[in-house]
């Protein structure tokens, strides 16, 4: 059975994203159910969107792994924190790693020895001094996107949202590496992600600095 | 100048969760070391949370709520996604790994093999077969054989520091070399240095050439 939620149709005219952190919050720190439903029933659509489209996924494999997340959200939720990153962002690398624990499962035999949880976990947090411009990426970070070349952002939008990798990319783009990894350092110099200062290439292909 | 940090490219693959298992190991490592890469991955990570925000909605499954508050609250303390695999570490070098490459090590031992009088390797598996994941340890003072790559090699050094004609190395280096780059890697005097080392795998070398290149080994025994 199908529902069709009301509120996820029209992605478009839902220009204001609610505070889901506050939202979040409330079911980390008091298990709030009908905060779960409201970041559930705006989050499951989008997230099996997401999963069918960077994985190839049927719905129902989708649906499994949007159940699983949302499984993981609710009990994660204690440790959300918001000076660290937004609801989206936080759900968002949950939705990854069952995305990456999944594909792993189902690709060899034996167990898996940990899972992408245990190796993410640890480093994505954000240190205290970078926590203010952190907030402040996270504001303006859709506008910034959208100020982007359209050359650049077609790139992260196909890494992202397609789960392609760089190399995937150029061959879906018929462009060189070379190109994506230059139009890749470009983009994230203009979203003012700090990168650290190399001294020279370390990849493949060239790069244009 | 050789870079020590995973090029944009491979922080973007790491956010976006396409990079192989066996590069993300080496490039957790690095984070956990290097503040710089560490925010910049938390602020690449922003990219995903806004494809969420702007993906349009699949309608799901009337019930997929009920069945996700039902697991829930059939299992309220069990904590599924915290199973990890706890090894009984008998080995020194092992009991100081990150626990994410820790969790590799069934047995709780690394099985050194002998490269040379300076170097030891002991090969870890990740299940992957573009890629082996390898530790490498030289003696301090010792130099490690000089050696050629058929494919990429990605190496983050652990502890103790070692050097080549490029440069010095510290702990949470991270250093491509690429096919073709020749390079005799040597430790400090001081210190025995410990490495992780990711080697893609485009040939399956035979015997002979095994011999001549030590780092490259495919079949873990």
């Amino acid at each position: 059975m199908i529902h069709s939620l009301r509120m996820g149709n029209d992605s478009k005219a839902m220009q204001k994203i609610p505070d889901w952190n506050t939202y979040l919050l409330k079911v980390g720190t008091s298990q709030d159910k009908a905060a779960f439903g409201a970041l559930f029933e705006y989050f499951s659509p989008r997230l099996k969107t997401f999963l069918m489209q960077g994985s190839n996924l049927s719905a129902e494999n989708a649906e499994e792994l949007v159940q699983e997340a949302m499984t993981k959200v609710w009990r994660r939720a204690p440790s959300f924190a918001p000076t660290q990153a937004s609801a989206s962002t936080w759900i968002y690398t949950i939705a990854r790693n069952t995305r990456i624990d999944w594909f792993r499962k189902n690709s060899r035999q034996d167990p898996l020895l940990f899972h992408a949880e245990d190796l993410y976990g640890d480093n994505e947090e954000a240190s205290p001094y970078s926590t203010l411009a952190q907030l402040r990426s996270t504001v303006s970070i859709h506008e910034q996107l959208n100020e982007l070349p359209q050359e650049q952002s077609e790139v992260l939008n196909i890494m992202y949202f397609k789960g392609l990798s760089g190399q995937q990319t150029a061959e879906a783009l018929a462009i060189p590496l070379g190109t994506v990894k230059s139009r890749i350092r470009l983009a994230l110099k203009k979203l003012r992600v700090g990168l650290a200062v190399t001294g020279g290439n370390s990849g493949q292909g060239t790069n244009n600095d | 100048m050789i870079s020590k940090h995973p090029d944009p490219q491979a922080l973007v693959e790491y956010s976006s969760g396409t990079l192989a298992l066996a590069t993300s190991i080496a490039v957790t490592t690095h984070l956990q070391l290097c503040r710089t890469c560490a925010d910049a991955t938390s602020s690449l990570n922003n990219l995903g949370g806004d494809m969420i925000d702007q993906a349009e909605a699949t309608p799901v499954s009337e019930d997929l709520l009920q069945k996700v508050l039902s697991s829930i609250d059939e299992e309220p303390t069990k904590n599924a996604d915290h199973n990890r695999t706890r090894s009984s570490v008998v080995d020194d070098v092992a009991h100081a790994l990150p626990h994410y490459v820790r969790a590799l090590l069934p047995q709780g031992s690394l099985q050194w093999q002998f490269l040379s009088p300076s170097l030891r390797v002991a090969t870890l598996s990740v299940g992957e077969e573009e890629n082996e994941l390898a530790l490498h340890r030289i003696k301090a003072g010792g130099k490690a054989p000089e050696h050629n790559h058929a494919g990429q090699e990605i190496t983050v050094v652990l502890t103790g520091t070692f050097s080549d004609e490029e440069g010095i190395y510290q702990p949470g280096d991270f250093i491509v070399r690429q096919p073709g780059d020749v390079h005799r890697p040597m430790a400090a005097q001081n210190e025995e240095c410990i490495c992780l080392s990711v080697l893609a795998a485009p040939i399956k070398l035979t015997g002979i050439n095994r011999l001549m290149n030590p780092f490259l080994r495919f079949s873990p025994s």
